[in-house]
């Protein structure tokens, strides 16, 4: 057993070490035949689903670091903002990749999007419902039996819609979000659809006692900030794919080491998002990225079941068509295991 | 002879929009098959149709929910409206003070009034009405004044000579006087009283069981599912133009009863 494993060792390391080298040659000099037709740099658009923020870190890393030059691609990342029809657009060929959440791309393939993701560096997502620690409320259950109370939330948002299925809210009083925390200052029984790494920071800084209730404890767990892109690119781009894959994966670990530099470039392009709510956003998306015992090698890494699980609750909550969509078809898992396995955190 | 009357409105009041929308579905329908396009860009006139069918009741209560704030909102404005330019027609003074303030309630965007308003009155059915209020009162407000003060100058002189009261000149003459005018204003309020309740929708929520048609377009919308926001939008267009219709019906009715009738009749 020892024995094999060993050689197993021997050989994987090897094969990183070919890699790494590969990525230090300059792309003209390069011997492998396959990379000589990729001599000139490939122009490509990445569309956000908002305005620039934590959520997006890593894929400003990998512009600010390089790797996206390293790979021979000339990124443009495209800001986004309420509304900004990200799929849509890569669906139409308007962009070449897009940044958006797992729901919103099972919405917009239901209705013939053929967009695929490719890509998760998030595993858990920072959606949650943000109440005062002194409501005692530990848990989105919780809800149910709390009198008064008001909950600001977009109830057609899928995951409102999920909340609205599992807990009873009929109870309390549901609110539109009115898209900032003022309301939720003045109040102390009320509650607002959040972001683990944004909202929340907002809060205490107004001295308050915010408390995430987290939508993936009641097992709505959308795969978020997800690279998409459109299958034709799958199919018949796979190399460029693959290539815009990895210098992401290398972007968002180079994100959560050392933001400095990318939240820095972050704040040039978006001076409404402050230094200090990034760093708190960083330090809020490494658990989301790198929970408990997932290993940093497989940052990124998604996997079919939670595909059909979110697939299933959105047929459940009436959003999608039942049979409309296969979850297979809405993932491809094979540009993930082009990423390198060097682990960049010391042990 | 009231048969005829019908007859001759089909003819031509009723008829040609409906040609007309027949030949745009016709485009429309030719234009998604012809260029392959997807759900998500436009969805079919049939997508939509089947969408209205599935959501039938949905939309119903919808603009039950809607129309009800509407049509509090239109007679608030009506109401208020009137008396409002009673004042203005009293004095140049009253009138020059006031009324830049109400141009600016029309000018302003609702969008950036809408938030305010929720947090000031809250949710819930009182808050649309109002936003509905404040985008239909500037027309009443507006034709009501004109209409007070373009008074023939020989029926004031008559009442004059005739040592009628303030008052007396005021409800004999110059109402009378100012009702088609008001009417006029009435016919645009209607419609903008609809918008503003939709409108106002999308900021304010009724409480958890209950929603109108903004809610419905606004969720459709999150949802992605443009086909039932196509038929949303619609029903909230037919129902705008029922509206319209059924104020411009009692306009008509008023004016041939008490009146020359309408422009159109006088020619």
């Amino acid at each position: 057993m020892n024995f094999s494993r060993g050689w197993l060792t021997l050989v994987v390391t090897i094969a990183v070490g070919c890699q790494a080298e590969q990525s230090t040659i300059p792309i003209t000099n390069s011997q492998d035949p396959s990379r000589s037709d990729q001599a000139k740099e490939v122009d490509v658009s990445l569309a956000l689903n908002w305005f620039p923020e934590a959520e997006h870190g890593g894929y400003y890393a990998a512009l600010v670091h390089g790797y996206f030059k390293e790979e021979g691609l000339n990124v443009t990342i495209r800001p986004g903002g309420p509304k900004v029809p990200v799929i849509p657009d890569v669906a139409e060929g308007k962009v070449d990749f897009g940044v958006d959440n797992a729901d919103k791309l099972l919405l917009l393939r239901a209705q013939q999007a053929d967009v695929v993701a490719v890509m998760s560096p998030l595993q858990n997502s920072p959606r949650c419902i943000m109440v005062h620690k002194k409501s005692g409320l530990t848990k989105l259950e919780d809800l149910a039996n709390k009198k008064p109370f008001t909950l600001a939330m977009n109830s057609g948002q899928p995951f409102a819609q999920y909340l609205k299925k599992v807990v009873n809210l009929d109870e309390i009083q549901v609110v539109n979000y009115p898209g900032n925390v003022a309301q939720f200052l003045e109040q102390s029984d009320y509650g607002q659809q959040a972001y683990s790494f944004s909202e929340p920071f907002l809060a205490e800084r107004e001295k308050s006692d915010p408390l995430c209730l987290m939508l993936s404890d009641i097992g709505f767990n959308a795969y978020t900030s997800i690279l998409v892109t459109r299958r034709e690119m799958v199919e018949k781009k796979p190399d460029l794919v693959a290539r815009m894959t990895r210098a992401s994966i290398k972007g968002w670990k180079k994100y959560l080491a050392e933001p400095d530099q990318s939240n820095k470039y972050i704040h040039e392009q978006n001076p409404e998002m402050g230094l200090e709510i990034l760093a708190f956003g960083v330090n809020a998306l490494k658990p989301l990225c790198l929970p408990e015992g997932f290993e940093e090698t497989q940052l990124g890494a998604m996997t079919a079941q939670r595909w059909q699980t979110l697939l299933n609750q959105m047929t459940e909550i009436g959003l999608v068509k039942p049979g409309t969509l296969k979850s297979d078809e809405t993932f491809a898992l094979q540009f993930l295991n082009t990423a390198t396995s060097v682990v960049v955190t010391p042990k | 002879m009231i048969l005829k009357r019908i007859q001759s409105w089909l003819i031509n009041e009723v008829v040609p929009p409906v040609v007309l929308f027949a030949i745009v579905v016709a485009i429309w329908q030719w234009c998604v098959v012809a260029y392959r396009l997807k759900p998500y860009l436009l969805p079919s006139p049939l997508a939509v149709g089947q969408a209205i069918y599935n959501d039938a009741s949905l939309l119903g209560r919808a603009v039950v929910y809607t129309g009800s704030a509407a049509l509090c909102g239109f007679f608030a404005s009506l109401v208020i409206g009137t008396l409002i330019a009673f004042v203005f027609a009293q004095s140049r003074r009253i009138r020059s003070s006031g009324y830049p303030y109400f141009i600016f309630l029309q000018t302003v965007p609702i969008v950036a009034i809408a938030p305010l308003i929720v947090r000031w009155c809250g949710n819930g059915f009182q808050s649309v009405v109002l936003v509905a209020f404040i985008l239909s009162l500037f027309p009443i407000l507006a034709n009501g004044t004109q209409g007070l003060l373009e008074i023939d100058p020989n029926l004031l002189d008559l009442f004059r000579m005739n040592n009628a009261s303030r008052w007396q000149t005021l409800i004999k003459l110059r109402f009378p006087s100012a009702v088609p005018g008001l009417l006029a204003g009435a016919r645009t309020s209607s419609g903008l009283a609809v918008v503003g309740a939709i409108v106002g929708e999308f900021f304010v929520g009724y409480g958890s069981k209950r929603f109108g048609l903004g809610y419905l377009i606004n969720t459709t919308n999150d949802q992605l599912q443009i086909d039932r926001l196509f038929a949303a939008v619609l029903t909230s267009t037919l129902f705008g133009i029922a509206i319209f219709g059924l104020v411009n019906l009692i306009s008509v009715t008023i004016l041939r009863r008490w009146y020359d009738g309408p422009v159109e009749d006088q020619k």
